[in-house]
């Protein structure tokens, strides 16, 4: 009797609402580093500004929204954004002034849902299904969360709200900057229809011409085609974009703690392909990210590394570990085991690596039967020299000598998330 | 080069041969069989450049011939060709002509001067064993060997050959498997070589099909092998592996007898509930009891006791649960010996009866 009396509470409450059984919510900064600049310095409000690195041979990170009517963007290169916006205000990143905004932004998501997934430093999934009864409707719920980010930071945010991930992601982009946009399931499918197939989620500017080869221009015209139509011409990516089409997507919101990797890319001021010097990057990027990695008590169980040639292509080779690790000298004889299938293709002016698959430090741990910590605990100490009395106050005995072809000016672009094969530093909407 | 054999003499041959071959390649002729025929015997090789396996088979009547043909295609071929038939081999140009009853092909071939083989430098050791009781000291360990760890000396197995034993050492640096047996081996002093992962495997495949002894030889760089059917040569890791001695545990005071199914089939239920990626599963020691408990993130939980033979204080260890069911899988006793210390140190798992193998799993931080 008892049971039954909650079953008719709760179908009661939930008939008119059948639109909400799922409530996703993505939110994303507006042209977050650009607007953390222009928040913390008055004179550059209303005003185009660039943040990168001032060097020609760089790329623009973000542009803020004054400088975007200019046709600039994300990962276009600082000498083509100058070209397009001579007027824009080159700034160099603070990136640790912005991981503190993301710490507040990523505490008051927290605040509303204990699902969080964070994409990036400045982008969320939430998980919010069931929870109308404590904010009320979808709309309020969007407009209590840009309301906190707000008051919190002094900065916009944009929502969109659907009953999926892939809908809730095209929406918050739909109104962008300050925006707000709410998409109920049931007319998810409608709403997406008259977009251009790029708006789907994994089409490319790969995949974007093959979809029109094949006659689809809108993702309407995929949600309508023939499910075996497109899987003969795609394969499984076809049966994927199908139900994204359609508005079908059943992925969770996956609460992945922080960042999904950590890495830093150095544009040379000089192009180098001798082993031993590109050696000296990965060793010096190895130290670089393990203190990065220690410094936030993080692990990480994956190496990648990236080389780009003088004619711009962009190599890159992974692997994973046996087990998470935070010291560089780990780091490093991976990233060197990696560079033998790369050497030889060069030469390169990019030199750069990441650690993924990160964890916590307090997650469980395996321990190990050989590894005694003596080298953790150098570079630990390392860390406390460093701390105390400057970054190079330590210098491994091979590298004496040699800084000098380390440390130049050649810039560095230390980055601390990615979405699955995409950078941070991707072009924004 | 031309022979006639029946298919039931060809094929467990070619199969073992070619289970060695790599779908992968990075040379073409590596995806080939290699096929040296004389007078009276026809000897295949399939190689990957690591490992290398060589199978005979007698003959009568042949014309004598070396040539090499695509493994795979050889194989299925004499799969699907009746049992008890009688195949025909020819070589006709530069094809492989195969008949069987009213089928017939021809495969293409490379010359067998192109095929590679293993490097071999003088032999240092050899002894003979009973293969059964060489398979056991295998089986009994390589379950724990690493898998592309970057510390590659471990992605393979120690076997260390000393006078009158043999002895057998895996580990992934989170648990470790030694195992020894008596040997009528006769060199003095010690002999440790690292077999690497895919020798063993392939090596404890052969063991398989062998019956009497086996004859283990060991070069500098390689290990053989060799029955009257069949020589297998693999290359050795060239690396130090971890002096193994010194992470078997020796200051273990908790001591605790299970049943060792009883044991088990608690830790596979319980197993079913930890968290997915860790593996984590609390063993809280209590007198008389053990008490297993696991949950996920998604909050799930599952918990069980299992009576024991203990009478030490209370005490909660973290494990990685697959290691602790890998040993119990592996042990064939009725009773299982479990040596700890504490949360931060290795436990020894044993059969009480037989001290010839010692499983050592670390714990885990949970």
């Amino acid at each position: 009797m008892h049971e039954r009396l909650i079953l008719v509470v709760y179908t009661v409450v939930n008939r008119p609402m059948n639109d909400w059984r799922r409530i996703v919510v993505h939110a994303d900064m507006d042209a977050f580093y650009a607007s953390v600049e222009q928040l913390d310095d008055p004179s550059l409000r209303g005003k185009p500004v660039l943040i990168g690195p001032n060097s020609y041979r760089g790329v623009v990170l973000t542009a803020s929204y004054e400088a975007r009517p200019y046709g600039v963007g994300s990962a276009m290169p600082v000498a083509e954004a100058r070209r397009r916006c001579p007027d824009a205000i080159m700034v160099s990143p603070r990136i640790g002034r912005y991981q503190e905004i993301s710490r507040q932004i990523m505490q008051i998501f927290t605040d509303f849902s204990p699902s969080v997934e964070a994409l990036s430093l400045d982008e969320a999934f939430l998980e919010m299904s069931g929870s109308m009864h404590i904010f009320g409707s979808p709309e309020r719920i969007g407009r209590k969360i840009k309301d906190a980010v707000l008051n919190a930071t002094g900065l916009n945010i944009s929502v969109g709200i659907s009953g999926t991930k892939y809908v809730a992601k095209v929406a918050s982009a739909h109104e962008k900057p300050n925006g707000l946009t709410v998409v109920p399931q049931s007319s998810a499918e409608a709403w997406l229809a008259p977009m251009p197939v790029s708006r789907l989620w994994g089409v490319g500017v790969k995949t974007a011409p093959r979809l029109h080869a094949i006659g689809l221009t809108t993702i309407g015209e995929v949600a309508a085609a023939d499910l075996r139509f497109l899987v003969h011409h795609l394969g499984s990516q076809g049966a994927h974009f199908h139900a994204l089409a359609q508005a079908r997507d059943p992925r969770k919101v996956n609460r992945i703690k922080g960042a999904r990797s950590l890495g830093s890319d150095r544009t040379l001021h000089k192009d180098i392909s001798a082993r031993e010097e590109i050696e000296i990057h990965l060793r010096r990027s190895a130290e670089r990210i393990a203190r990065r990695l220690r410094a936030r008590d993080y692990m990480a169980r994956g190496v990648r590394i990236r080389l780009k040639t003088n004619r711009f292509v962009l190599l890159s080779r992974q692997q994973q570990l046996s087990k998470p690790t935070d010291t560089a000298d780990d780091f490093h004889v991976v990233a060197r085991q990696l560079l033998d299938h790369l050497i030889g293709q060069g030469p390169f002016r990019l030199v750069g690596m990441a650690v993924f698959d990160l964890s916590w430090r307090h997650d469980p741990l395996q321990l190990d039967l050989f590894a005694d910590g003596t080298i953790r605990k150098l570079e630990t100490t390392m860390d406390k020299l460093a701390a105390r009395f400057g970054r190079d106050v330590v210098i491994r005995a091979r590298d004496l000598g040699r800084s000098g072809t380390v440390s130049g000016p050649g810039v560095n672009l230390d980055f601390l998330d990615e979405r699955e094969g995409e950078r941070v530093t991707r072009p924004e909407r | 080069m031309k022979f006639s054999l029946n298919r039931e003499a060809l094929l467990r041959p070619l199969q073992q041969v070619s289970g060695v071959v790599e779908r992968r390649q990075t040379l073409p002729v590596l995806a080939n069989v290699l096929l040296q025929v004389s007078t009276d015997q026809l000897s295949m090789t399939g190689t990957d450049l690591e490992v290398e396996l060589v199978g005979r088979v007698p003959l009568t009547g042949a014309e004598a011939g070396d040539i090499t043909v695509p493994a795979r295609k050889l194989m299925d071929i004499c799969r699907e060709i009746p049992d008890k038939a009688e195949i025909d081999f020819e070589l006709s140009g530069s094809r492989l002509e195969i008949r069987s009853g009213r089928f017939r092909s021809t495969l293409s071939t490379l010359p067998a001067v192109d095929f590679p083989s293993v490097d071999r430098a003088a032999v240092e050791l050899s002894s003979s064993f009973d293969s059964k009781a060489f398979k056991k000291l295998l089986d009994s360990t390589s379950f724990a060997m690493a898998q592309q760890d970057v510390r590659y000396f471990l992605n393979g197995m120690l076997i260390e050959v000393g006078e009158g034993m043999v002895k057998s050492v895996a580990t992934d640096g989170h648990r470790l498997a030694m195992s020894q047996q008596t040997a009528n081996t006769t060199n003095e002093g010690v002999k440790q070589v690292i077999v690497p992962r895919k020798g063993v495997l392939e090596l404890q495949r052969l063991l398989n099909e062998l019956e009497g002894d086996v004859d283990i030889a060991i070069g500098a760089n390689h290990l053989c092998a060799s029955s009257a059917e069949y020589t297998l040569t693999t290359k050795l890791v060239d690396g130090r592996f971890p002096e193994y001695e010194r992470v078997i545990p020796k200051n273990g005071d908790k001591i605790v007898y299970a049943d060792r199914q009883e044991l088990r089939q608690a830790l596979n239920r319980t197993a079913i509930l930890s968290n997915e990626k860790f593996r984590g599963i609390r063993v809280n020691f209590s007198k008389g009891v053990i008490q297993l408990s696991a949950n996920n993130p998604e909050q799930e939980e599952a918990e069980e006791t299992v009576s024991v033979e203990y009478d030490g204080e209370s005490l909660e260890i973290g494990f990685n649960v697959s290691y602790l069911q890998d040993v119990l899988g592996i042990l064939e006793s009725d009773k299982v010996r479990l040596t700890v210390h504490d949360a931060n140190s290795s436990a020894l798992v044993e059969n009480p009866d037989d001290e010839d193998s010692v499983y050592v799993v670390m714990p885990m931080k949970l």
